[in-house]
């Protein structure tokens, strides 16, 4: 048995997809040049002094990047093994948990694939960040796409299908704009995005840049977000997420 | 010690057979709330090397059952036992392959890329280019599966049931989809996969499938067994055989006649369809004035409507 041949070959084919890639890696890298590496503000210093407005763009679109791979790595899975590829699968030596652990990896692969790009793109244009506040916002936006995968999962078992996927993938431009991840949010839009499932994992990422301080589309802030409500959203999210799969899963189980 | 010499018997014990299933049922929920026995108390036995086929209308328990023997789903009662140990097992041991129904294929891979990303999951198997000659996938293999016809798809799910080099095919359904010659080439190909000593089941409701190519046909109706047999027993079981002859004959002379189940009166010629062809007709050609006797094997379509009838006769509230 050669695991890393299935992981391979299935990662290489989510990848040539172009739906996939697209949305995951190219869409997210456009929308960077163009809200965090073209406009004048970009190369002002934020507030925290530890990088600049481009770097806050920056964790913010690749926030929404990874969680776009996971969300629809995730659903497509589940859509897979409801569609009879499950089936196939288990007639072979590999265990289902095996399954589960293959389709992590090359989630967490597609995942890190925007993120190693947009940084990429920010280190050669106008980013600037401390290094060691860089790779640590890297690997928390890493972190972050995870609930997502969950959501991606409450996607794929609740509609069985890939156009549920994609659309659930499509309803992250939404959450990323409620989450604060495209460009700055004030008023009325800021006060309900803090409860939508984005802003959370997002903020989390940026915590290392800015710790929690909400930069204006001008210069200066407009609040600080204490860590603990960042985590109490992403926790608080992670379980519904989590409770709605638990719940779907014993609905097709019960089914039987 | 003792079970590893119990278990390595079991392995090379060629008389004990390859599948056995003992009182074996499973419901599931209908509609109204109760639950319906999809499989209900079934017994079989399939022998090392037997070809059978299990022949059902939908809804007869055909792939609830062969899901069991795959260990794709489990029995509320009753045990299955596959070469040796339990069908979970034989499955992830690579001993059975199995042909599935609908699904079971990502439309974005190639069809060799689908033969090599299964191969990678088998602990030993064939080389991948060896199983897509046998399938004949080779003109395609670089089509991606969402391309491919119908029956091509089922020579790919063929291919992937190949792979393990398995000791047990269990096809469900495998010509479904497919035209008439493409149905052809599908049976010789199963053909020389028989020849080397495979045990083969398969689920059909093509009648001519399991008349040409099982020796033993099991039939199933409502989750249960009606017949079991050599699969021209079974044909003979649902006495099935028309008697035609050319005959003046009254209704009453008719209604003499013994072992008719049928008749039917054309012209000058009547035909029976009897239980017992040998008996009626000695009696029709000594007994009686009928001449230019015709005897005619009956289907296996004709002797399952029969059976199946028999079944809702006997038990008319299911």
């Amino acid at each position: 048995m050669s695991l890393s041949t299935y992981i391979l070959m299935d990662f290489w084919r989510n990848l040539r997809n172009f739906a996939n890639s697209f949305f995951i890696i190219v869409l997210p890298a456009v929308l960077f040049l163009i809200f965090g590496v073209s406009t004048d503000w970009n190369e002002f210093p934020l507030p925290s002094g530890h990088g600049n407005v481009s770097a806050h763009t920056l964790v913010g679109i690749a926030v929404y990047g990874a969680a776009t791979a996971t969300t629809s790595l995730a659903g497509s899975a589940a859509v897979e093994l409801q569609q009879g590829w499950g089936r196939q699968l288990a007639l072979t030596a590999m265990p289902h948990s095996v399954f589960i652990l293959a389709k992590s990896v090359i989630a967490l692969g597609m995942a890190i694939l925007p993120v190693l790009v947009i940084n990429l793109v920010g280190l050669f244009t106008v980013t600037e960040m401390d290094t060691s506040r860089w790779f640590a916002t890297a690997a928390l936006t890493v972190v972050a796409s995870l609930p997502f995968a969950l959501y991606g999962l409450l996607a794929g078992l609740a509609f069985r299908s890939d156009a549920a996927v994609g659309a659930a993938s499509g309803v992250l431009v939404i959450l990323g704009f409620m989450g604060n991840n495209f460009f700055p949010l004030d008023g009325i839009l800021l006060d309900i995005g803090r409860f939508t499932p984005m802003y959370g994992v997002t903020a989390l990422a940026r915590y290392p840049l800015n710790e929690g301080e909400i930069p204006t589309s001008g210069d200066g802030i407009i609040g600080t977000d204490p860590l603990w409500m960042i985590l109490l959203n992403v926790a608080v999210w992670s379980a519904v997420f989590a409770v709605g799969c638990y719940l779907l899963r014993r609905r097709s189980t019960a089914r039987r | 010690m003792n079970t590893q010499r119990t278990e390595s018997r079991a392995e090379y014990d060629d008389a004990a057979p390859a599948v056995t299933v003992r009182e074996v049922i499973r419901t599931f929920p209908s509609g109204d709330g109760g639950r319906v026995r999809a499989v209900d108390s079934v017994n079989l036995s399939f022998a090392k090397g037997e070809v059978t086929a299990i022949l059902g209308p939908n809804g007869a328990g055909k792939t609830t059952l062969i899901d069991m023997i795959l260990g794709l789903n489990h029995p509320e009662s009753g045990s299955i036992e596959v070469l040796g140990t339990t069908p979970k097992k034989a499955a992830q041991a690579g001993k059975v392959g199995a042909l599935l129904q609908t699904g079971g294929l990502l439309l974005d891979l190639t069809v060799k890329e689908t033969v090599q990303i299964i191969a990678a999951l088998h602990k030993n198997h064939l080389p991948v280019d060896e199983v897509m000659a046998t399938a004949g996938l080779h003109s395609i293999a670089s089509r991606t599966v969402g391309k491919c016809s119908g029956g091509q798809q089922q020579r790919l799910r063929f291919a992937l049931a190949l792979l393990p080099q398995p000791e047990l095919i269990i096809l469900d359904e495998p010509t479904a989809g497919m035209d008439v010659a493409a149905r052809h080439e599908f049976w010789d190909r199963m053909r020389d996969t028989a020849a080397t000593g495979t045990t083969i089941l398969f689920a059909t409701h093509y009648l001519e499938e399991a008349e040409q190519f099982a020796r033993r046909t099991v039939l199933m109706h409502s989750g249960t067994v009606i017949a079991d047999g050599p699969t021209d027993e079974v044909r003979q079981q649902a006495g099935a055989a028309h008697v035609t002859v050319t005959w003046a004959a009254s209704p009453s002379d008719i209604q003499r006649l013994p072992h008719v189940l049928h008749h039917e009166v054309r012209g000058s010629t009547i035909t029976f369809r009897t239980d017992h062809a040998d008996e009626l007709a000695r009696h029709l050609l000594t007994q009686t004035e009928a001449h230019g006797i015709t005897v005619r094997p009956a289907s296996l379509e004709e002797a399952f409507m029969q059976l199946t009838a028999a079944q809702t006769d006997k038990e008319p509230t299911r």
